[in-house]
């Protein structure tokens, strides 16, 4: 972005796929999965019988669920589990008032335009699985769901909801 | 129910401050050109205030006007955009949509109030003053067309917070950043379906007309005329 001239991006290259390798990657479905702070496995957490909404509390709220902070973690890993390795670090974490950097799995480019808000859509009654998989499967969440434009379409179609385009790109 | 937003400009309050620009500069981060470009007319001010001079030196008054998108609901860019980026939305407002902007500048010539925009560059903003930029708007990529969006963030916004808790928006919550800017009241915004709300009593106004209203785009903003000027006045 930095480096990009004032008149824009070349035209070979669009907007959305800055260098070779981006485009690349684009044309064969290449998408590496980021790599978190610590190895979190939904897995284990949900088999605890916790919910999405303990540690993604924002998503009832707001436009985003938000990722957990330390402080989070550390409401029930003050007490349990304290032995292990990975509860300790983020106990060291929260005493150095620091957090952990964790990374997005899902999200769309700027040059997307796309503003999401998670609130209603869990309103109107969309499971959290129906868009990320069923993190019950998963250990490290990775990305399952493509959710492209159709994706987005076909759901508000068939919730007849609306499909104007300002309702996602302003 | 169904919004249909539109605002009102009362003449006799404006004078001439550019708050409104200003302000629409940091809510919309509208991005400068620089003196030459500007020179070129590719500045951007999603609003701007219109000076009219009255009569010979010494002898003279000056008349302001803001000029900003009319949000038509019969809206000439709209019919001439090949790719729909810009088409007229639920709520009456003109929209447009960067994603769907090919650039062709059809809209921005068959524009009468001359309010539309091309990016002729990426935007950029010196060090630290991107940290300025709100979140909430879209940043516009070269070779897109912008406009007045009549700040559709707040709307979206207010929308969404009414609908959680299942009540209309009410009169007066909702501004956009010129009207919230505007020391002197001049710009009242609201929606227009309401017969209730400030706006739409203001644009039944006698004083009220609308800019090039004969040429039959439906414009969805009253300007208010300086009472002294106007003729049952005079």
């Amino acid at each position: 972005m930095d480096e990009a001239s004032r008149w824009g991006t070349p035209s070979v290259l669009t907007t959305a796929h800055r260098s070779a390798g981006d485009a690349f990657r684009a044309f064969f479905d290449i998408r590496t999965d980021p790599e978190q702070p610590v190895a979190f496995s939904h897995q284990l957490h949900l088999s605890k019988e916790l919910v999405c909404t303990d540690c993604h509390e924002g998503v009832e709220r707001g436009p985003v669920a938000g990722l957990p902070s330390v402080n989070t973690c550390l409401i029930c890993h003050s007490q349990i589990a304290t032995d292990r390795p990975i509860i300790q670090q983020i106990t060291k974490l929260q005493e150095q008032g620091r957090d952990l950097a964790w990374q997005r799995v899902y999200g769309y480019p700027r040059e997307a335009h796309v503003r999401f808000e998670h609130a209603p859509h869990i309103r109107s009654g969309v499971e959290c699985s129906t868009c990320h998989g069923d993190l019950s499967q998963q250990t490290v969440a990775t990305r399952v769901v493509e959710m492209d434009m159709a994706y987005c379409v076909n759901c508000h179609k068939a919730k007849q909801a609306s499909n104007d385009c300002l309702t996602c790109h302003y | 129910m169904a919004y249909r937003w539109g605002m009102v400009v009362d003449l006799d309050r404006c004078t001439g401050c550019e708050a409104c620009v200003t302000a629409c500069h940091a809510e919309n981060n509208l991005p400068t050109v620089g003196a030459d470009e500007a020179a070129r007319g590719r500045a951007m001010h999603w609003i701007r205030v219109e000076r009219y001079w009255e009569g010979e030196f010494p002898d003279v008054r000056v008349k302001f006007r803001p000029v900003l998108c009319q949000q038509c609901g019969n809206a000439p860019c709209e019919a001439v955009c090949p790719t729909y980026a810009s088409h007229q939305n639920e709520d009456g407002l003109n929209a447009q949509v960067y994603n769907r902007c090919i650039g062709t500048r059809y809209c921005g010539n068959a524009c009468m109030y001359n309010v539309r925009f091309f990016n002729f560059f990426h935007p950029q903003w010196e060090k630290p003053l991107q940290l300025q930029l709100n979140p909430d708007v879209s940043l516009r990529e070269s070779g897109v067309m912008e406009k007045c969006t009549f700040c559709v963030q707040r709307i979206k916004a207010a929308k969404s917070a009414a609908k959680a808790e299942d009540r209309a928006i009410a009169d007066g919550s909702l501004q956009p950043a010129c009207a919230q800017a505007c020391p002197a009241g001049a710009l009242v915004f609201g929606d227009l379906n309401d017969p209730e709300s400030r706006v739409a009593r203001l644009s039944a106004s006698p004083r009220g007309s609308k800019l090039l209203e004969d040429l039959g785009a439906e414009p969805k903003i009253t300007y208010l005329h300086r009472q002294g000027w106007h003729e049952s006045n005079a």
